[in-house]
């Protein structure tokens, strides 16, 4: 359960962030432009985020990502019990915007665009009443704690919810226009609102390869000795690799990951 | 009141005026804070560079760069963001002129508002 005040119905929140500028700035924008937030308070590190977020209860929390003691992910891993929603807050192409993506968590640029923080605060509203994001927090820290990439949950949202795959089950996925196709083990196929593209870039470390213009493949359902200009998987599926892309492909399935 | 910062080469003060909605006082609190973190920041740029910490110099610089959009800071995103990438990688020399790029820019802007809150709070 969120704990959406039920008396003023306002969103009480937090800021959890070491930059005194980022902290005023976040505190004047949430204050003149959403008057139905009420930040209950600011923490300037990941320990006083701890306390106060054990004190205070928040329905939601801005959180950086890489503050001087801890990062955010390492602040969440050191509660006992997640209840409320987090929106991390970052400067651009932060290594860790990777990890929020593959867990389809909810993210701000700092130093924050108006439009997207209305966004922001519409998804929360949206959801707020779901414990799915809350759900995603924990697998994302599940996932970052384990080096069983294999076992890694992907999650992916959808128009019909929340698609959560485990990698092993990935065998390749396939553009399709704005959308990508993803073949998974026993047949089974998702149809996701992503770009192969999109794709490519949260799973390029995760041992998948862009391989052709179309085609994404899992290094672990590679069955063939590829020295042609296709690759076998586990389900017979032939997948071409393109001329442009050969020695990088040798390179890339050489490697161990 | 109108703050005036005309005629300025390094810094763009409209997201201060937007954001401080005109009231003087929160403009002074950005100009002031502005003063306060960068040149404590550079110094800590200065160290990085002489002890070669280039984790450090990578940290400081992401977390200026924010203030420094906000701040309008002219030409100084893509050098960040070149940090940002190659700093495990690029030559010692190219990294120095680099950060002395970056620091000789932020001090311009420092001198720049330090002018604007004289000439306008004093």
């Amino acid at each position: 359960m969120n704990n959406l005040s039920q008396t003023n119905n306002k969103i009480k929140c937090l800021i959890i962030d070491d930059d005194p500028f980022i902290q005023d700035l976040l505190e004047d924008k949430l204050s003149q432009y959403f008057q139905e937030i009420q930040i209950l308070a600011v923490a300037s590190s990941g320990n006083e985020g701890i306390e106060k977020i054990n004190t205070l209860k928040p329905d939601l929390i801005f959180l950086d990502v890489e503050m001087n003691d801890m990062t955010g992910f390492e602040m969440l891993n050191r509660l006992d019990k997640i209840t409320f929603k987090t929106i991390f807050i970052t400067s651009y192409n932060h290594y860790a915007i990777k990890a929020i993506r593959f867990n389809a968590l909810d993210y701000l640029l700092k130093p924050f665009d108006l439009e997207e923080l209305k966004n922001a605060i519409k998804r929360y509203k949206k959801y707020s009443k779901q414990n799915e994001y809350i759900d995603n927090v924990s697998l994302a820290l599940s996932n970052l704690k384990s080096k069983d990439v294999p076992n890694h949950v992907l999650t992916l949202n959808t128009q019909q919810g929340v698609l959560q795959l485990k990698l092993k089950h990935i065998l390749f996925v396939e553009a399709d226009s704005n959308y990508s196709k993803i073949h998974l083990v026993k047949g089974r196929k998702e149809l996701v609102s992503k770009t192969l593209g999109n794709l490519e870039e949260i799973l390029n470390d995760k041992g998948f390869f862009r391989c052709h213009k179309s085609y994404l493949i899992n290094k672990s359902h590679i069955v063939s000795n590829p020295k042609s200009f296709s690759v076998t998987l586990s389900d017979n599926a032939t997948i071409p690799i393109s001329r442009r892309k050969k020695e990088d492909f040798k390179t890339w399935y050489n490697q161990s990951f | 009141m109108d703050v005036k910062w005309d005629n300025t080469s390094y810094i763009d003060l409209q997201n201060i005026i937007n954001i401080s909605r005109g009231d003087p006082d929160r403009i002074l609190k950005y100009l002031n804070q502005f003063n306060e973190l960068i040149p404590e920041r550079m110094g800590y740029l200065k160290i990085s560079l002489i002890n070669g910490d280039r984790i450090m110099l990578r940290q400081i610089l992401h977390k200026m760069s924010p203030q420094l959009q906000f701040f309008g800071i002219k030409n100084i995103t893509t050098p960040i963001q070149r940090m940002e990438f190659e700093y495990q990688i690029m030559p010692n020399k190219e990294l120095e002129a680099l950060v002395n790029e970056i620091i000789a820019k932020l001090e311009g802007a420092v001198a720049e508002v330090s002018k604007i809150i004289d000439s306008n709070f004093e």
